[in-house]
């Protein structure tokens, strides 16, 4: 079952005057019980896409287009703004990039997380004791999460604690809603290799017990391998190209898509030791210089005339791609 | 905690310290003989038997009369004005309280109408609401107050006679002074028609009131204003509407505490605005307060009068200020600990 179904999202923002196309028509299509990855470099609007499905930014300043933007069949963008906040409520949950902005700063840490939790599970009759079950639920997800000592740590706030341990209470705060979707904008950025594993292994676990679908944002293209079923790779603003995930790492038919996987060295089966890693040329182009057509274009090694018209994205079993010349595409 | 506290009393202490040695300075800067300027008392009058009130130091170093100075500014011996011949520290215990009266209703005043007002402004920013409170305050703001109260005075005293002209309450009623507070006052003494002196007082009080609360009511109005538009920018507040609360409850929860935390520092760097303003409607209403006191002083050049005035002034204004930048510093969690040397 289709849970997001996102077509043709745009967004516009000002920019000293102007305005620019930070998201170009992207797609982006989540199914039920799905870790769904997001790649791309950094500034490439990962965060933004996270930011434009829930409804995350202020209204002025930004044009948000869509053909569609549907969660389980309902339009998000066509419904009323109490409408949305009530489903992206109860259905969504959204572990921000950065834990120290995204917390209220003189509230303690202890009623941020009382306020997400999802009291539907507790019969009505039992009211009186829902602030129990809130304490009760509370200590169970910061275990959850690794965070022992959590009687003091319920006290304190956002800026007496560590980032690496915000990122962990982030996640406590996501699970809190028992949502159907997850979306962790790079929730490991900067982690110690073991707290990663266990964040990791635990939104595997929430996935496979749950059934609850996650939207993955990372970089890490090795977490991503390990438990993501499809990925969306992102090149500043556009949907480069998308499918199951060992489909992608077999056969990639973009060329950005290609560097991506190559730069890994972890993915690479036949890499001689001490062998100079590939990248691509230059640098990810600024929102003020943004290339015309395939936005690739200036650092693409397959670019021609024909890439200065933006391509259409094309299916090949059951996979996108948005290129003019693709790889292993003998036929064109 | 306890560091923060002591840390703004100790620049509390150092600030009025700073204060009485200036205010001691005029006395050598003023023209005349400076101890006349400190006593306010004629060399022969000191001469012939006002010894025993001042223990002064004519003679000695000036670190010495600075302490003789201050043991006789403690000791509620604060010499006596050129004009009237009065001791200063009871005529300025006499006025003061009528003054901080004034500006404490105005400041009540302007906070009960400009926070509110600022709020809406803020949640219909850039819609007619917001348009139209903006250009209001900006009027507010540009009218000059003496202006204004003399409009206030020929409108509302002597065209349409609702509110006496000037003073503090008519002379029908005798109010014994026990605290300085005229409503305090009232309420304390035992005369008969308590409920219409009251009612006289409040009448007194509108118009000058009024005219203070403008000018403070539309700078609150556009600080408040400002504060609430950035916090609902912040990332935490659109986390919040991610996660599925209302515009209400993120305003309650959310937007209230985080807004208003800006704007008490802010406002109370108006207080010196308010001071200024209140003095000059209490001099255009005659109102018997401390500003009104200390523009006849410097009419009169009673230098004796405006040292100490000036002196009362300033203490007021850094012991109002520190006592609120200390209470945010205790509300907001962030800052409750002293920090050094942050990057
Ligand atoms: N509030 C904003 N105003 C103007 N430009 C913005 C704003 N937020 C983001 N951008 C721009 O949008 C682009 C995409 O930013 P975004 O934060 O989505 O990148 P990202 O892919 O999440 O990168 P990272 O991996 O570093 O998190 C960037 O070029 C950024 O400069
Ligand atoms: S469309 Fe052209 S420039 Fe863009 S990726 Fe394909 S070949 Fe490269
Ligand atoms: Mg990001």
């Amino acid at each position: 079952m289709i849970l997001l179904d996102v077509k043709n999202l745009t967004l516009e923002l000002e920019l000293a005057g102007e305005w620019v196309k930070a998201l170009d028509k992207i797609n982006l299509v989540i199914n039920q019980g799905q870790i769904h990855a997001l790649v791309g470099e950094s500034g490439s609007g990962k965060s933004l896409i996270v930011k434009a499905i829930v409804g995350a930014l202020p209204n002025k300043r930004w044009k948000i287009t869509a053909d569609r933007m549907n969660w389980r069949g309902q339009d998000l963008l066509s419904m009323s703004v109490q409408k949305r906040r009530e489903i992206v409520k109860s259905d969504i949950s959204v572990i921000f990039q950065n834990p120290i902005n995204s917390l209220d700063p003189l509230l303690n840490l202890g009623d941020q997380l009382k306020q997400s939790i999802n009291i539907a599970a507790l019969p009505k009759h039992l009211f009186w004791q829902r602030n129990q079950y809130k304490n009760r639920r509370v200590e169970e997800l910061l275990h959850r999460v690794g965070i022992k000592n959590h009687e003091r740590f319920l006290k304190t706030y956002p800026h007496q604690i560590p980032s690496n341990l915000l990122q962990k209470f982030m996640v406590a705060m996501a699970l809190a809603s028992d949502p159907k979707l997850i979306i962790a904008d790079d929730p490991t950025r900067g982690m110690e290799v073991t707290s990663k594993a266990q964040i990791l292994r635990l939104l595997s676990r929430v996935n496979q017990v749950k059934d609850t679908s996650i939207l993955f944002v990372s970089h890490d293209l090795l977490a991503i391998s390990s438990m993501s079923h499809c990925m969306t790779v992102l090149y500043s603003g556009q949907t480069v190209e998308t499918g199951e995930l060992q489909q992608l790492r077999k056969r990639a038919y973009h060329p950005y898509t290609q560097a991506l996987l190559d730069s890994a060295p972890s993915f690479r089966k036949d890499l001689p030791p001490k062998s100079p890693l590939t990248t691509l040329a230059g640098t990810i182009p600024t929102l003020h210089h943004l290339p015309i057509g395939c936005r690739l274009g200036p650092r693409c090694p397959r670019a021609r005339k024909e890439c200065v018209v933006t391509p259409s994205p094309r299916k090949i079993h059951g996979h996108y791609y948005s290129c003019h010349y693709p790889l292993h595409w003998a036929g064109r | 905690m306890n560091s923060v506290v002591l840390r703004y009393t100790n620049l509390m202490v150092i600030t009025l310290i700073v204060l009485s040695l200036f205010s001691f300075a005029l006395a050598y800067l003023f023209p005349g003989h400076p101890i006349e300027n400190l006593t306010g008392l004629s060399t022969e009058q000191l001469a012939s038997g006002y010894q025993h009130a001042f223990n002064y130091a004519s003679g000695e170093s000036l670190l010495v009369q600075y302490w003789h100075y201050m043991a006789a500014l403690f000791n509620g011996n604060w010499g006596f004005s050129f004009h009237t011949g009065l001791p200063l520290y009871e005529e300025i215990k006499h006025v003061l309280p009528a003054s901080i009266e004034l500006s404490a209703y105005a400041l009540i005043i302007s906070v009960l109408v400009g926070i509110p007002l600022g709020f809406l402004a803020a949640l219909n920013h850039h819609k007619t609401t917001d348009y139209v409170l903006l250009s209001v305050s900006v009027l507010g703001y540009s009218i000059p107050v003496f202006w204004l109260a003399l409009l206030a005075i020929m409108g509302f005293s002597l065209q349409l006679g609702w509110f006496p002209l000037s003073g503090r309450i008519s002379l029908f009623y005798e109010v014994p002074v026990e605290t300085g507070y005229i409503v305090l006052d009232i309420l304390l003494s035992d005369i008969p028609n308590k409920r219409s002196a009251l009612l006289d007082v409040v009448q007194h009080s509108i118009l000058p009131t009024l005219s203070i609360a403008v000018v403070t009511t539309t700078l609150i109005i556009r600080i408040t204003r400002r504060s609430v538009i950035e916090t609902l920018d912040t990332e935490f507040v659109q986390a919040a509407y991610a996660r599925g609360l209302s515009t209400y409850q993120v305003l309650v929860r959310h937007g209230i505490r985080n807004a208003l935390i800006p704007i008490f520092p802010l406002l109370a760097m108006q207080f010196t605005t308010l001071l200024t303003n209140a003095m000059i409607v209490e001099t255009i209403f005659s109102w018997p307060g401390l500003g009104n006191w200390l523009i006849q002083a410097i009419y009169h050049q009673d230098y004796p009068a405006i040292r100490a005035g000036m002196l009362t002034v300033s203490a007021l204004v850094v012991v109002f200020t520190m006592s609120i930048e200390l209470t945010i510093r205790l509300m907001d969690p962030r800052r409750r600990r002293v920090r050094r040397g942050t990057i």
